[in-house]
């Protein structure tokens, strides 16, 4: 994002590139781990799970194996940087351990605002006279935030009446309809002239949310936009959220409105988030529901791969040449299946194949920038076991866990699970919702870290060559 | 085992003639509460010793020692075919020219030998605070005992620190000596402020000011680490430095922020140059404190919070 016509951000990439550039000399890297994912993709679990393991690698207890292999045996400490002055909430990865190990037990909520972390890895140096100079210490830094405000970074390169014409082309869509008919009456019927009108402006946006809404939770849909409309955060709907898509946007009255707001909305967006947190990082996770996506239906599904190839696209445009130049770039970028413990391990290989299917243009848009990527399948928390279940008389590969709600034990065949995108055939057996397990008997404390699969292996791809 | 229908919706898997089966949730018959699973984790990532880590010679490293090899092996090489050939001239002679070679080479040594000994304390505290990091109470009581013993103000509670149970009680015996040192840390750090302050506004040159403030750095950060019984020599100064600069430096972006602002208020030549020395000093003077604080940290035997 930063480019000779923006000087603020030219000075500022110089600067921390220099910055970079010492740290790396004096053994003292600062690495900025961008979590990525859509709403209820697990970032939330996923960074508890990561900080509990690497604490607890820290202390010696082998919960990050392939991590341990790629630093060399070398990792002898980790800690949590002590709290500072910063204004941003501190994820409280305690609160959310202690809440999982509690009985009944509890997932975290759905994120609402943002948090940040950071970690530092103190390791042996590798060489003899290296050794002489002390430890050498990464520092990671976190962030958990609203899956849903990822989706407003399309949004930052389109004006009103571009975004509404593409919004409502979605909306329009068959499978969405059942969600989005009244707004869309709403807004067929007024008049290009409308006049500036706060009653309708209001009353636009109510029918604009409540069809957003049911597209997330009734119909599985991702590509929602904007994201605060579902998720307002800690500060609530603010006037400049009252806006929705207009078939005539360009004018005066209403839709010169609705315009500002969108103007503004956009503004403060980056400001707020984009710009501090999203503009520049090393690394880069991006967390996907392969499995629900594929349970939610063939119009979920490519909503899915839509939304995610929107947002590489925006994330991308950081990674010029001038911050490659500097050291700024994101180099590795890592694609994970997360929840892989919902399927038998015979058919893991198939998910992370499926999901490479799924990112492949998010995947070579990461790769033309000139980032190395992966694709991974992980369980952060692991909540159940391989088990074999008897349908129609055959015997097939199931998992088995305790439900949430129920507490009783049950086994889920969670249906075949294709290696690229699926057939039409496939989707009769759509609309399928996974249910929720407890999670496994934790330590509050997490003094052991927590079970998982294959996180060691996605930290070991993504930072282990720092270590 | 009975089918049921899933917690959640589950339509269109009206499954039927020859099409694989859709995804389903099948209750346990037995229809009461399950405890969690248990995949014995602990049991399975208990710690073990860690191996030892595998060391290499970095080309750096090798270019050194081979410097060093050759400078001190070819110089006693010399100094004793030096010597041999002056005893050939006369016993006296040889003898006299004996005890130079071996005060001159004593004297390398023992410099030697006392950075050797400042890097071995540095080391100590290191492993101490990884003891601390991993939860390992004996490795801790070890090296805390050691390093209380070289510490005037935690030498008295070494018995203490033999009978403790726990990494909790450590810290607890620990924190009054710190806190002492941490506050004699903050004087060192208040006076070397004060000097770099007056130094600052009355030197002739920028350049002298930065020399001056290097060199007070380095001493002031010299000054904290023997407080706390390290020492340091030559490369102890430097790895001290290493940790200390950048945390020092995180306040840079907020002095250039000052200085800039303090510089635009003023218009008048006059109250421009004093002014605007001052607050060149005073930036001074708080990176001298930070400076200070953050030497202190990176010798405290387990790290701060």
């Amino acid at each position: 994002m930063a480019s000779l016509l923006d000087p603020l951000g030219l000075l500022r990439d110089l600067a921390e590139g220099t910055e970079q550039l010492g740290r790396a000399l004096v053994g003292q890297e600062r690495i900025r781990l961008a979590v990525t994912g859509l709403t209820r993709a697990g970032k939330t679990v996923f960074l508890t799970s990561l900080v509990a393991n690497l604490l607890a690698a820290g202390r010696g207890s082998r919960t990050l194996p392939a991590l341990e292999a790629a630093a060399g045996g070398r990792l002898r400490a980790v800690r949590l940087v002590p709290a500072g002055v910063e204004s941003v909430p501190r994820f409280d990865v305690h609160a959310h351990l202690a809440a999982l190990a509690q009985d009944p037990p509890a997932w975290p909520d759905r994120t609402e605002d943002l948090s940040t972390l950071e970690l530092t890895l103190e390791l042996e140096r590798r060489s003899l006279f290296g050794g002489m100079l002390g430890t050498r210490s990464v520092t990671l830094e976190l962030l958990d935030y609203p899956g849903e405000w990822l989706l407003d970074l399309p949004m930052l390169g389109q004006d009103f009446a571009a975004w509404s014409a593409e919004t409502l082309a979605r909306l329009r869509m068959p499978e969405r309809l059942p969600a989005t008919r009244d707004f869309l009456a709403f807004v067929d019927a007024l008049p290009a002239d409308v006049p500036e009108e706060e009653a309708l402006a209001r009353r636009g946006h109510a029918l604009y949310r409540d069809a957003l809404r049911a597209c997330r939770d009734r119909l599985g849909f991702r590509f929602l936009q904007p994201g605060r409309a579902l998720n307002p955060g800690p500060r609530g709907e603010a006037p400049l959220l009252w806006f929705f898509p207009l078939p005539h946007p360009r004018g005066g009255g209403l839709a010169a409105l609705l315009a500002r707001r969108h103007a503004a909305y956009v503004a403060e967006q980056r400001d707020r988030f984009f710009d501090p947190f999203f503009r520049r990082f090393q690394r880069q996770a991006v967390l996907v529901d392969v499995l629900g996506a594929l349970h939610a239906g063939e119009a979920a599904f490519a909503d899915t791969a839509e939304a995610l190839g929107a947002i590489a696209r925006a994330m991308g445009e950081g990674n010029g040449l001038l911050a490659r130049l500097l050291g700024l770039a994101t180099t590795r970028v890592a694609f994970a299946a997360t929840k892989a413990d919902h399927v038998p391990a015979r058919q893991r290989e198939a998910l992370t194949a499926l999901l490479g299917h799924l990112v492949h243009a998010p995947q070579a848009g990461a790769a033309a920038a000139g980032a190395t990527t992966a694709v991974h399948a992980l369980a952060a928390i692991r909540c159940t076991e391989d088990d074999v279940a008897t349908l129609e008389g055959r015997p097939v590969a199931a998992v088995r866990g305790v439900l949430l709600q129920e507490g009783r034990s049950a086994k889920v065949y969670p249906g075949e699970v294709p290696m690229s995108p699926p057939q039409p055939g496939f989707w009769r057996h759509a609309y399928f919702e996974m249910p929720a397990f407890r999670p496994p008997r934790l330590d509050p404390a997490g003094t052991s870290g927590v079970p998982h699969l294959g996180l060691d292996a996605l930290l070991a791809w993504l930072i282990g060559d720092l270590l | 085992m009975s089918d049921a229908p899933p917690p959640g919706s589950h339509r269109g898997d009206a499954a039927t003639g020859a099409a694989p089966p859709g995804p389903r949730v099948i209750l346990d018959e037995q229809g009461r509460a399950a405890p969690r699973l248990d995949f014995g984790w602990e049991q399975a990532v208990v710690p073990v010793a860690p191996p030892p880590a595998p060391r290499r010679w970095s080309g750096l490293g090798r270019l050194a020692a081979g410097a060093g090899v050759l400078v001190l092996g070819l110089s006693a090489l010399d100094a004793a075919n030096f010597v041999a050939a002056q005893f050939e001239r006369g016993a006296a002679l040889g003898w006299v020219t004996l005890g130079v070679v071996l005060a001159g080479f004593g004297l390398i040594a023992s410099a030697g030998w006392a950075e050797m000994r400042g890097l071995l304390r540095l080391r100590s505290v290191d492993r101490a605070r990884a003891a601390f990091a991993r939860g390992d109470l004996e490795a801790a009581r070890t090296e805390v005992i050691r390093w209380a013993a070289g510490v005037e103000e935690a030498a008295a509670i070494q018995p203490a620190l033999r009978e403790a149970r726990s990494l909790e009680e450590l810290r607890g015996l620990l924190s009054a000596p710190l806190r002492s040192l941490e506050s004699q840390a903050s004087t060192l750090g208040r006076n070397a402020a004060v000097q770099a302050f007056s130094v600052t506004a009355i030197s002739p040159s920028p350049g002298l000011d930065a020399l001056v403030f290097a060199w007070r750095g380095v001493r002031l950060v010299r000054q904290v680490a023997a407080l706390h019984g390290i020492r340091p020599g030559i490369a102890a100064t430097a790895a001290l430095l290493r940790r200390t600069l950048f945390d020092a430096a995180t306040v840079a972006a907020t002095d250039i922020a000052v200085d800039a602002a303090a510089r635009a208020l003023l218009t008048n030549p006059l109250l421009e140059k004093v002014a605007g020395e001052a607050a060149a000093g005073a930036v001074a003077a708080r990176r001298m404190l930070r400076l200070a604080r953050a030497a202190a940290e990176a010798c405290r035997v387990f790290p701060p919070g």
